[in-house]
């Protein structure tokens, strides 16, 4: 008997993500994704000037603010043809990896860790026996017994108080939870300790962004942060080692507890290799550009079709044909007028229906790539670095899949990264090359420096006429891309195709679903009460609906409803 | 004076303006932050921050805290306008919701994540029910009139926590660039 089962968080506030499965014999036969609230806030850009596009851009979503900002500046310089200083194309790489590193360490614990912990099972723990799992896998030293029995001690006092906090609306007793209950102490430990280093990296915001969450020093040109070594109000040495304090801050917390916990976790759920592989062609941009005409870069671009690393395209820079005439929007089953569209001539004029499974069921447009759709994020990140030879991402792959490999008693491949957990992986993967490179672009900008450079900015000039760019940034959920029209020194068309449209998109005009609606095909379901594979799924691509607004609710509400079909 | 970017404990009070600037009354937050900067001088201890709709990011902001005020908007009963308030009790006893995005409203659970590392903050939320949430960087007439109100209920809690802000004597406009932005084009 086949139910069809509607998780939508937000019953009354537009603008979140819901997921349609239709659940049959324990696993997922069907699915539809649908972002409920219009995504159509780029056409506030239209007719402003480019150089404060990036402050409201800055705007279309709360969490991703700076990714945005900079995709925006990144645009309007690419129709300008215009490059940047070196200084300040570094000192916006430290700000992207530091926005990275927070954003990774927040999803991998407090956004998914409890789908995989079972909280309540932690007063039965042996704090000497978990600190000895944590000894077995680093050399961090807060893995100590004492550092156990005091996070125990804490679980059972809440536990025992009735009041269960944060720890309320988990699926525990689940039988897809299967953690000794050791390893679930340590993993909780560990998840407390985060909290102190996702504030500590996202520190290096607040100095070279001098505000966070939504930065003031980008401009069309550079940044706006003023070089003197001899001023207290500019880029100092003072600052600059700050900045670099805080990355060593969480190099350890990086190395020897993100990235080992998760190939931990990958080892002790084996199966969830299994599912969640959905579509299986990459996309990924070049980012962390090395000089001021972007055209070298640290991490790779390229695409990947269906599941054959071999089939790898590099991607080189925002001017590459190949990156360029790929990209298109679908709009087919998103309540959108039109068909197929490029970003350049892209319109979003509103088209609302109900929810129709087999017409219109989603604010979000459907991008394709060569008219396919396309998997981004960490995992595409590191799948095309992994299949270009690409040295630190080779590096820290065959690291995870080596510990993996040990860890479960059975070879994993980089081919078994298609999956649920490997998209939990890669993020992992990716942090620890972020941390990596953290000190090679805050040495180069050191040097650029010591040297007298201190240049950060080149002024725009705007042509007569129209010119189109497109600005790329590799962010943590994947690529995102802004494409503007400057006409005359003023914006005539403004598109962003974000990270989650290309991994949330409606099918498309070929019947192709979008990557989540994908991966859910053939999850396991084992009560539908409790979808918390279904979540596991989900949560692996870190959704972020862009523009979604913030109201507190202070009235009751429930997360899914089930319906026999 | 700001505080030097070496500080490794953060200020012990922050006031965070939440909402998203570009989808009407939900700006309110972040207006009423502007406001408060433009009339009134901080002491040290006070961190201003207009967080925007920062979901579980709100983290960074909340962590190491002893004290929060936090501006926003709010569902539920109340005309457009009312300004309504809720103490820590108050929130904590709402239901936490499992969470899909990180993008979804995240007080109630980073005061809950709080609660865990073992502080107990002193928390007052200051609410305003919004009267649209188009899509359009504005607030509505109700919400607008509100925002006075709120940055003074503000003021009395800093007073409360003993650290006072000093209004200024030569306030300036507030730095809202969002609300002039649809009459600038």
């Amino acid at each position: 008997m086949a139910t069809r089962l509607t998780i939508d968080p937000v019953t009354r506030i537009e603008g979140h993500l819901r997921v349609d499965v239709v659940v049959d014999g324990g696993q997922v036969t069907d699915s539809r994704v649908s972002c409920t609230m219009w995504r159509g806030i780029e056409t506030i850009l239209r007719g402003r000037d480019p150089r404060e596009a990036w402050v409201f851009a800055q705007r279309f979503c709360g969490v991703c603010t700076t990714v945005h900002a900079m995709a925006s500046v990144r645009a309007v310089e690419d129709a300008l043809q215009l490059p940047i200083p070196p200084n300040a194309q570094y000192i916006r790489n430290l700000i992207l990896i530091a926005h990275g590193l927070h954003d990774h360490i927040v999803h991998f614990y407090q956004l998914s860790a409890l789908d995989w912990i079972d909280v309540t099972t932690i007063p039965k723990a042996d704090p000497a026996k978990a600190a000895a799992l944590g000894e077995s896998l680093s050399e961090w030293p807060r893995n100590s017994r004492q550092e156990m029995r005091k996070v125990q001690d804490k679980v059972n006092a809440l536990l025992a108080s009735g009041q269960l906090g944060i720890f309320q609306n988990g699926y525990w007793g689940h039988p897809a939870m299967h953690l000794e209950p050791e390893a679930n102490l340590l993993l909780l430990a560990h998840y407390l300790q985060a909290l102190e280093f996702q504030r500590e990296v996202n520190k290096v915001v607040a100095i070279l962004g001098a505000k966070t969450p939504h930065i003031q020093n980008l401009a069309v040109g550079g940044v706006m942060n003023a070089i003197n070594l001899d001023n207290v109000a500019t880029i100092n040495m003072d600052r600059l080692w700050a900045v670099k304090g805080h990355f060593d801050g969480v190099v350890d917390f990086v190395h020897q507890v993100y990235f080992p916990d998760a190939c931990a976790l990958a080892a002790l759920y084996p199966d969830w290799f299994r599912y969640g592989a959905g579509v299986r062609n990459y996309l990924a941009v070049p980012d962390l550009p090395t000089d001021g005409a972007s055209t070298a870069y640290d991490l790779p671009g390229g695409t990947i079709f269906d599941g054959d690393l071999r089939t790898v395209h590099r991607i080189g820079s925002p001017r590459d044909a190949w990156w360029r005439d790929g990209v298109t929007e679908d709009l087919t089953h998103a309540w959108y007028v039109g068909g197929v569209q490029q970003p350049w001539v892209g319109e979003t004029i509103p088209q609302y229906t109900e929810f129709q499974d087999d017409g219109k069921y989603s604010w979000v447009k459907a991008p394709r790539f060569q008219g396919r759709p396309m998997q981004v994020g960490p995992l595409a990140n590191v799948l095309v670095g992994y299949a270009q030879d690409h040295k630190l991402t080779r590096k820290w792959t065959d690291l995870a899949l080596e510990r993996i490999s040990t860890g479960a008693g059975r070879p994993v491949t980089v081919d078994d990264l298609q999956s649920t957990m490997g998209r939990y992986l890669a993020r992992a993967i990716r942090s620890a090359m972020l941390i990596e490179l953290a000190s090679k672009h805050w040495e180069a900008l050191a040097d650029g420096i010591g040297h007298g450079d201190a240049a950060t900015y080149a002024p725009p000039t705007f042509p007569k006429g129209a010119v189109e760019g497109v600005g790329f940034h590799e962010a943590p959920r994947g690529t995102l891309s802004h494409w503007v029209v400057v006409e005359n020194g003023v914006l005539r068309n403004y598109q962003a195709v974000v990270p989650t449209t290309w991994n949330a998109s409606p099918h498309d005009s070929n019947g192709h679903a979008g990557p989540y609606e994908a991966s859910l095909l053939g999850n396991p379901v084992a009560n539908t009460d409790k979808p918390l594979e279904v979540l596991r799924t989900v949560h692996s691509f870190d959704p972020c609906m862009a523009c979604a607004c913030h109201v507190l609710d202070t009235t009751g509400r429930t997360v899914a409803t089930v319906k026999v079909l | 004076m700001r505080r030097p970017c070496t500080t490794t404990a953060p200020a012990p009070v922050a006031v965070i303006g939440l909402g998203n600037v570009l989808i009407g009354d939900d700006g309110f937050g972040p207006t009423v932050i502007a406001l408060l900067r433009a009339g009134w001088e901080f002491p040290e201890d006070v961190e201003l921050i207009d967080g925007g709709t920062p979901g579980l990011h709100l983290l960074a902001a909340v962590h190491g805290r002893d004290a929060l005020v936090v501006i926003d908007t709010v569902a539920g009963p109340g005309a457009p306008g009312e300004v309504r308030r809720f103490r820590r009790e108050e929130l904590t006893a709402l239901p936490i919701l499992s969470r899909v995005s990180p993008h979804d409203p995240a007080i109630l659970e980073a005061l809950a994540i709080a609660e865990l590392t073992g502080r107990g903050l002193d928390v007052l939320v200051v609410g305003v029910v919004p009267a649209s949430l188009a899509m359009e960087a504005t607030l509505s007439p109700p919400v607008r009139a509100a925002c006075l109100a709120a940055a003074a209920l503000v003021v009395e809690e800093l007073r409360r926590l003993g650290v006072p802000p000093r209004l200024r004597l030569d306030p300036s406009a507030p730095d809202a660039w969002w609300l002039y932005a649809m009459d600038a084009r």
